[in-house]
């Protein structure tokens, strides 16, 4: 096959593969929705509209969603079969993330509660 | 689909192939970006090392300064909007590059390089405000953290700042040849990739940190 | 402390210290002697050329194994050190290593053995091995290739530049503060550590970018994932924990710097600072480290059971399978390592269990191989010794494992000799003979002569006496109370069981001396044992389809690949047809120029490295522009690749088809 046929079959994560229009309109309809969805979180860290623990699990899921919108509008991470790869690399990366963070902040809340030193012992460390 | 497209790998055709290596190896220029991305990948594990500590640590204040002692939403707010309309204005100079348009790129890079420059400007002048009143890494493991984390990104952003200025003089000393503008493309997926940790930085530990 | 050389002083030499400075000039007159003979001979050039510039995945693989053997020395006299010292030092005795020697010496072992031997000889491995398999020239990114060598040289110079200035870390091979902070370690030791590993973990995860791109971006045409060979699927795998791991340990080590250098208070005992979350990290890392070192070693023992069965691996896709579900799992057990911490029942219980699955795959493999050779026609060769010696006592370390995976049993057994016992017992049968069967298996292919048989059993017998005398009876001292790191024990009953220890380390040093022998011999009567045909083992996989060594392009054309075991199914077609494939359409072939990038950074880093370690901040700050400077000058350039002539790849296929087609008379001539 040839070097254009190769690179007719898989793409690289943000290679833009249209013409120059839709190219730019992707990144603008990302910025739109990144400043919507950023709005939106520092409304809702602001706000006593929402029921107060609600607030931190809306601003991760916002997070994630402007996390998405970066990867889908300037990444151009697609779940289309040329794609694969970088989606299942992508995929791999937020295992391990999940794991590491839900790991250590689980095991280290249980460790702190079970081994932290009595109150007494505490006033100790405070030197500098 | 005209053939310079085709040769820096910039189209793409619905297919029937996923991948399966029925045509052997693949080309430079999806091979470089793919690698690239892995490493960028190793780093959002860096990252996340980075958050799992800070998670644990928050609250060894060590008797001293607090996230609703420090804070600035306002500063935080600008700083997001810097690095945002950066990674727009990066993906702009893209478009531009694939074009070979020498005036656009440079001059959208350029935008870029400065906003992530008023980016730095700002988390500098927040980190030694910190220090000037008494809140300095060394004070407690919860600053260690937060000066750790944040710092980190910092640098990265430093580091990619680094490279935006080697890319403009690359580019205008040797022009849009193919392995010049495949570096771009690993320029612009770091970028992203900056902002993408920069939306969890002030997700977690500037909004949800200062809660109410 | 001054400006100009920071905390280095001449103090710094340990002249009142007979053991380091006799090692240090013994050494330092080595390197001279060498560096010497080397001008003499007028071997620089090709050494410069061939060698140390090299981008070829083939030279690059050599060298870290070159490295891996010189360090094995190293890693080895600590370990016969610690086994003379616990035979001496019981009940009146002290023995001849005060603890802070001691000290030093076991977290040397483990650094340099864990560090610097197993990784880079399993790396060696993947580099030489891979491409080759894969049908293709080379890995994704050759150049980088050659700086993550360069930096793995780079961390192993300054392990050992500790023996010589200064001193090491004296914390165990993984440095859990608060002992490694700065208040309990005030000395350069535990830098060295930490400086060694920033600078070769670099190195190690920019292989892993590179080979996991590779595996999966470049292939020889018609190679599908399933088509691969197993060694390729392992390194996969293995190369993705490298990708997920290593990370960790950066910033896990570069927290614990901070603290040192600029007293920052992650893991202090004062100022909020928690070392039970360096644990829990450091951790997070190792034990996905232990399956990148293993996940290939078993890559290994499937292409020997294979080739040396005369039969297809057995269970391929299950294989494949458990590899990929070992891969998952490993990032799902690392709190088993510090059950005694405190996390609590629940937490202990997921883990212990999650430790216990893992079993079930590995033990899929075990399985698969013994099906593999059930029904074969094997040979017993001297990699198949080492597999067979693996399957035997493999399983023992093991199950101990799955001991250990119970909460309440390692309650008991946590840091006893128990568990050092038990780790050694899953690396030496795992990893270390894997490495020794894959030395035997592919030396051919990279020099042109096969290894003396005789002696290379004798290496294998060394090996699997001396390790069940070594570490057998440390389990039973470990059920006795026995702790590990012990510099003096007290109990005279458990004396004898040391010197069954003790000379179980000898044998093993035996073996080791061995090897060089058997090396010095193979290749002082290596007419004996040329591999003519490229194909000394009947093999099944595609780097036996190259003479031996190959050329720098592998393949003058790049083979078309129809189904599993590629190699095998061409090689029976050709002898069933007498007669090879059609000559194929040669063209010229573009290789990467090799480049003295790799080794320049290298050094730029390793001063860069010296200086951060002994606070010389003009020279670190120099050494990291320097590094910089190099990266930017080779960017700069735009020739990095060379064309070879279609005229030299027809002229040299020609030949090895010639000498395939004598092959493939004698074969038929001989039915």
């Amino acid at each position: 096959m040839t070097q254009d046929e190769n690179d007719l079959l898989d793409v690289a994560p943000g290679q833009p593969h249209s013409n120059i229009l839709s190219e730019t309109a992707a990144y603008v309809i990302g910025l739109a929705l990144a400043l919507i969805l950023t709005g939106v979180s520092f409304w809702v860290a602001s706000t006593s509209v929402l029921w107060g623990p609600g607030v931190a699990v809306g601003l991760v899921v916002l997070a994630i969603a402007q996390m998405g919108v970066h990867l889908v509008f300037f990444l151009h991470i697609t779940s289309g079969p040329d794609n694969t790869n970088n989606v299942l690399a992508l995929a791999f990366g937020v295992l391990i993330v999940f794991l590491v963070m839900v790991g250590t902040i689980w095991i280290m809340a249980h460790m702190t509660a079970n081994m932290a030193p009595p109150p007494e012992l505490t006033n100790l460390q405070m030197q500098h | 689909m005209t053939t310079e497209a085709a040769t820096i790998g910039l189209t793409h055709g619905g297919s029937e192939d996923t991948g399966l290596g029925h045509r052997g190896p693949e080309s430079k220029s999806i091979v470089v970006p793919y690698g690239f991305w892995l490493f960028i990948l190793s780093d959002m594990v860096l990252f996340s090392a980075l958050f799992a500590t800070y998670a644990a640590l928050v609250n060894a204040t060590d008797g001293g300064p607090t996230t609703n002692q420090l804070f600035d939403r306002t500063l935080v707010a600008i700083e997001t909007m810097a690095l945002l309309f950066s990674s727009f204005t990066c993906g702009l100079a893209m478009i531009a590059a694939k074009r070979a348009n020498m005036a656009w790129t440079q001059i959208w890079l350029l935008v870029t390089g400065l906003l992530g420059a008023v980016f730095l400007f700002i988390e500098l002048y927040e980190f030694a405000h910190m220090i000037a009143e008494g809140a300095p890494p060394q004070r407690s493991a919860f600053l260690s953290s937060f000066f750790t984390l944040v710092g980190c990104h910092g640098a990265h952003v430093t580091a990619g700042l680094l490279w935006i200025g080697t890319m403009m003089a690359q580019i205008w000393a040797k022009g849009f040849k193919e392995h010049i503008v495949r570096r771009l493309l690993c320029l612009s997926i770091f970028w992203h990739a900056l902002d993408i940790i920069w939306v969890a930085i002030f997700t977690i530990v500037y909004l949800i940190g200062t809660l109410p | 402390m001054s400006v100009i050389f920071g905390k280095l002083t001449w103090d710094a030499i340990p002249f009142h210290d007979p053991i380091p400075i006799i090692t240090s000039a013994i050494v330092l007159i080595a390197v001279a002697v060498v560096a010497v003979i080397v001008w003499r001979k007028g071997w620089w050039p090709y050494l410069r050329d061939e060698y140390i510039t090299s981008t070829d995945h083939k030279r690059i693989g050599i060298m870290y194994i070159v490295l891996a053997l010189l360090m094995l020395v190293r890693g080895f006299a600590d370990a016969l050190m610690m086994r003379l010292q616990q035979s001496l030092a019981i009940g009146a005795s002290q023995g001849y290593l005060p603890p802070e020697h001691y000290n030093q010496i076991f977290s040397a072992h483990g650094t340099i053995m864990i560090f610097f031997v197993a990784m880079p000889f399993i790396i060696g491995f993947m580099n030489f091995v891979v491409p080759l398999q894969l049908g293709v020239r080379d890995v994704a990114f050759p150049t980088m290739n050659n700086v993550s060598f360069w930096l793995t040289a780079s961390g192993a110079l300054l392990i050992n530049l500790s023996l010589f200035i200064g001193e090491f870390a004296r914390t165990g091979w993984l440095a859990f503060p608060p002992l490694s902070e700065k208040e309990f370690s005030p000395g350069v030791g535990v830098d060295y550590y930490l400086v060694a590993l920033q600078i070769s973990g670099v190195g190690t995860v920019l292989t892993a970018v590179n080979f996991v791109t590779t595996i999966l971006k470049i292939r020889a045409p018609g190679m599908s994932y399933l088509r691969m060979p197993v060694f390729c699927w392992t390194s996969l795998a293995s190369n993705l924990l490298i990708l997920a791991a290593f990370p960790v340990l950066t910033v896990t080590l570069a927290l614990l710097m901070l603290d040192r250098y600029m007293g920052f208070h992650f893991f202090t005992n004062d100022g909020g600072g928690n070392s039970m979350l360096y644990m829990n990290l450091i951790w997070v890392w190792g034990h996905p480290e232990v399956y990148i070192l293993v996940l290939p070693a078993f890559g290994i023992y499937s292409e020997v059971a294979a080739t040396f069965s005369g039969k297809p691996l057995f269970g391929y896709r299950s294989m494949v399978f458990a590899t990929m579900l070992i891969c998952i799992i490993s990032f799902c057990v690392w709190l088993h390592h510090f059950f005694t911490m405190g996390a609590g029942a629940n937490i202990n219980a997921i883990f212990g269990i999650a430790s216990m699955l893992i079993g079930i795959p590995t033990g899929v493999k075990i399985y698969n191989w013994l099906f593999t050779m059930y029904g074969g026609r094997v040979r017993f060769t001297v990699p198949i010794h080492y597999l067979i010696g693996f399957m035997l006592l493999f399983v023992g370390g093991g199950l101990t494992g799955i001991l250990l995976a119970i909460p309440p049993v390692d309650f008991i057994t946590h840091n006893t000799l128990f568990l050092v016992a038990h780790f050694h017992h899953v690396i030496i049968p795992g990893v270390v003979f894997a490495l020794m069967a894959g030395y035997t298996y592919w030396f051919p292919k990279a020099f042109g002569f096969t290894l003396h048989e005789g002696l290379g059993k004798a290496v294998f017998w060394c090996w699997f006496i001396g390790f069940n005398l070594a570490f057998m009876p440390l389990y039973l001292l470990g059920f006795w109370g026995g702790t590990r790191r012990l510099q003096h024990i007290s109990d005279p009953t458990w004396a004898p069981w040391l010197n069954v220890a003790l000379l179980g380390a000898v044998i093993i040093g035996v073996g080791i001396v061995l090897t060089v022998v058997q090396l010095w011999y193979s290749i002082k009567t290596r007419d004996q044992r040329m591999d003519v045909t490229g194909d000394p083992w009947d093999g099944r996989t595609l780097e036996w389809l190259t003479l031996s060594p190959p050329p720098h392009y592998n393949f003058a054309v790049l083979p078309d690949v129809h189904g599993e075991e590629a190699y095998w199914t061409r090689k029976q077609t050709a002898i069933k047809l007498d007669q090879l494939i059609k000559e194929p359409d040669y063209q010229p072939i573009e290789m990467p120029l090799g480049t003295p990038v790799g080794v320049i950074c290298a050094f730029f880093a390793s001063v860069c490295g010296f200086a951060i370690i002994w606070h010389i901040w003009w020279m670190a700050i120099l050494g990291l522009i320097g590094a910089f400077a190099v990266f930017v000058w080779y960017a700069w350039q735009d020739e990095h690749e060379h064309v070879i002539p279609v005229d030299e790849v027809r002229k040299n296929a020609r030949e090895r088809r010639r000498i395939r087609m004598e092959h493939l008379h004698n074969l038929s001539q001989s039915t």
